[in-house]
């Protein structure tokens, strides 16, 4: 299995675009911290560090296209059928991947955390401290990571449905165009939904409630009474769907024709 | 002892299409064995259900005395195959390739020896988005080969290789297959084949129709062809036609013959008939005629046993 996770991310490093989306990344990171440097007023230089420099959002779009062609590109270039028919089992090929996955979001957000940490010791070493209160007994610092680790789960809510639809359609511009709709639909749809949960409680434990997460980390109290729910209870159901996606495009993966 | 590959009344359906139907045959091992047949015969379908790349219907597949299904191969460890074409990512070099798919003890030493083998070195190390579709075709088969298995499945490999590169490979699978390596290949170029395997299997809409050795195929069809080349063609098929010689209907002047005496009687012929003979060539019962002569008489006795049916 190692072997396997191995061999998915030795063919990521050779693709161009893992370098050059992690030089466009740190180019963005840089770019915010700059402006946060010069006009504070805007861009408030504590939550933007909050925000890793705007690198949250160019993670899930690079992350949701990530997903979407480690399966594809297999159907695109021809080589589905040479991984496959080697000693590992399907189920063996498709974790491998969700693992190679999984180890790329790492990356992308401790080399985003980092450069963030890196740029706020160059630029707002006197003006900033990581650990000013941030409100709710955090530091901007944790508040910042507690962030991180909400839009890292229900970044993999997304990819879990990106992986099903990958598997479904063998098309990557089908599964990042879903991917990406998914991640907008709940900024879209918050108000369609407060007015839906007002009306039933249970229809708080659709998915697109689950990607909410994230924002309700960064506005501490405001989405609680809004979609009456918890963290706890948010992170429950984030963990629960992706199961449920991965699980789908498990079974579909495993049953298909190559 | 057991066979290396024995397939058991294989079924294997696409929707309600129905295309292998009820396939059984044993794999020998060391030996070399064609699989021949039309297009659209289920060559290719057949090689990718033995690679647990299609669920199948009914029927039973077993590598070395394991049972091989879409779920569970650990039996394709013992496999190396090229089907169709050779999956290739652009990004990765020839190098890259055969590194990722070795497997097993000694990869660096086998990786060496097959890129030797099949003369790949002035190209490896570059990254295969640049490869012609010869160079695409050899990696493909050195990825087939690298771990230097038990049996090898081939599906058209000559596709696209040039004379040298095809000799190349004639001669690695033939030392292979003497150090007891199978090979199951599939190709539509017969004169490669008939050089190659000793073992056939012949399949046509999904059945196989015969397993023979090439041997035995070619005597079956004892057929022998001489072939003309004279100074007039036409009047050399005019002769023929008269003095009751059975000709082929090849746009080449061709006489069947049927004893030992053909030979002379038509040099003969045509020697006291004023033709110049520029050259003459006997082909011995070559693997195209006795194919399709095969094929032939198979659909003719399909053809009878469905109209007595009804
Ligand atoms: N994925 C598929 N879905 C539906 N039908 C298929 C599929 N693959 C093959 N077939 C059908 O199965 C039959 C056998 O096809 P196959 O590719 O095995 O032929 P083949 O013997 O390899 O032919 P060729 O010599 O042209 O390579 C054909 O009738 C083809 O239309
Ligand atoms: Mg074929």
């Amino acid at each position: 299995m190692w072997t396997l996770v191995r061999q998915e991310s030795f063919k990521l490093t050779r693709k161009l675009s893992t370098w050059i989306s992690t030089g466009c990344l740190v180019g963005v990171e840089i770019l915010f911290a700059f402006l946060s440097r010069v006009y504070p007023q805007t861009f408030v230089p504590a939550s933007m560090f909050e925000s890793l420099y705007f690198a949250r959002p160019i993670i899930n779009f690079y992350m949701i296209a990530a997903t979407a062609t480690i399966i594809t590109m297999e159907f695109q270039y021809g080589t589905m059928k040479q991984v496959l028919y080697r000693r590992y089992s399907r189920g063996q090929i498709l974790v491998s991947k969700w693992l190679a996955i999984l180890l790329y979001t790492l990356y992308w957000y401790v080399m985003s955390t980092g450069i963030a940490l890196l740029l706020k010791a160059m630029l707002f070493h006197h003006s900033l401290s990581i650990h000013q209160s941030a409100g709710d007994g955090m530091s901007v610092f944790t508040r910042g990571l507690s962030i991180s680790a909400a839009s890292f789960v229900s970044l993999w809510l997304l990819l879990s449905v990106v992986f099903l639809l990958a598997n479904l359609f063998r098309n990557s511009a089908a599964a990042v165009s879903v991917g990406i709709i998914g991640y907008f639909a709940s900024y879209i749809v918050t108000q369609l939904l407060t007015i839906l949960i007002q009306k039933w409680d249970w229809a708080k434990w659709n998915p697109v409630t689950m990607t909410l997460y994230p924002s309700m980390m960064s506005r501490p109290g405001y989405y609680q009474s809004l979609l009456s729910m918890q963290a706890w209870q948010m992170l429950l159901g984030n963990l629960i769907y992706i199961a449920i996606f991965l699980g789908i495009g498990y079974y579909v993966f495993n049953r298909r024709n190559v | 002892m057991s066979s290396i590959l024995s397939v058991q009344n294989l079924n294997k359906s696409f929707g309600n299409k129905h295309v292998l139907h009820d396939v059984s045959f044993d794999l020998k091992k060391g030996h070399i064995v064609g699989l021949v047949g039309p297009n659209g015969a289920g060559k290719s379908t057949l090689m990718k259900t033995m690679l647990g790349l299609f669920n199948y219907d009914s029927g039973s597949i077993q590598i070395a005395g394991e049972t091989v299904t879409p779920q569970k191969h650990d039996a394709l460890s013992k496999v190396g195959a090229l089907i169709e074409y050779p999956g290739i990512y652009p990004f990765l070099t020839g190098w890259d390739h055969l590194q990722l798919f070795a497997d097993g003890d000694h990869q660096l030493i086998h990786i060496q020896k097959i890129i030797q083998q099949l003369n790949m070195d002035s190209y490896i190390k570059r990254k295969a988005k640049g490869y012609s579709l010869g160079m695409k075709q050899k990696l493909g088969i050195a990825l087939a080969l690298v771990n230097f298995p038990e049996l090898v499945i081939l599906d058209e490999p000559m596709n696209g290789l040039d004379p040298q590169a095809t000799k190349d490979l004639r001669d690695l699978i033939i030392t292979e297959s003497q150090r007891g390596t199978t090979f199951l290949i599939s190709s539509h170029i017969l004169s490669e084949l008939q050089r190659l395997a000793q073992d056939l299997l012949i399949i046509d809409e999904g059945s196989i129709v015969q397993q023979t050795t090439m041997h035995e195929l070619l005597a079956s069809q004892g057929k022998q062809t001489i072939m003309l080349m004279t100074s007039d063609d036409n009047k050399t098929r005019q002769l023929l036609k008269k003095a009751k010689f059975t000709t082929t209907p090849d746009p080449r002047v061709e006489v069947v013959a049927k004893s030992d005496d053909t030979m002379p009687q038509v040099l003969r012929l045509l020697v006291e008939n004023g033709i110049d003979i520029l050259d003459v060539t006997r082909l011995e019962g070559n693997l195209e005629s006795s194919l399709l002569e095969v094929l032939k008489q198979s659909r003719i006795k399909k053809k009878l046993a469905e109209e007595q049916a009804e």
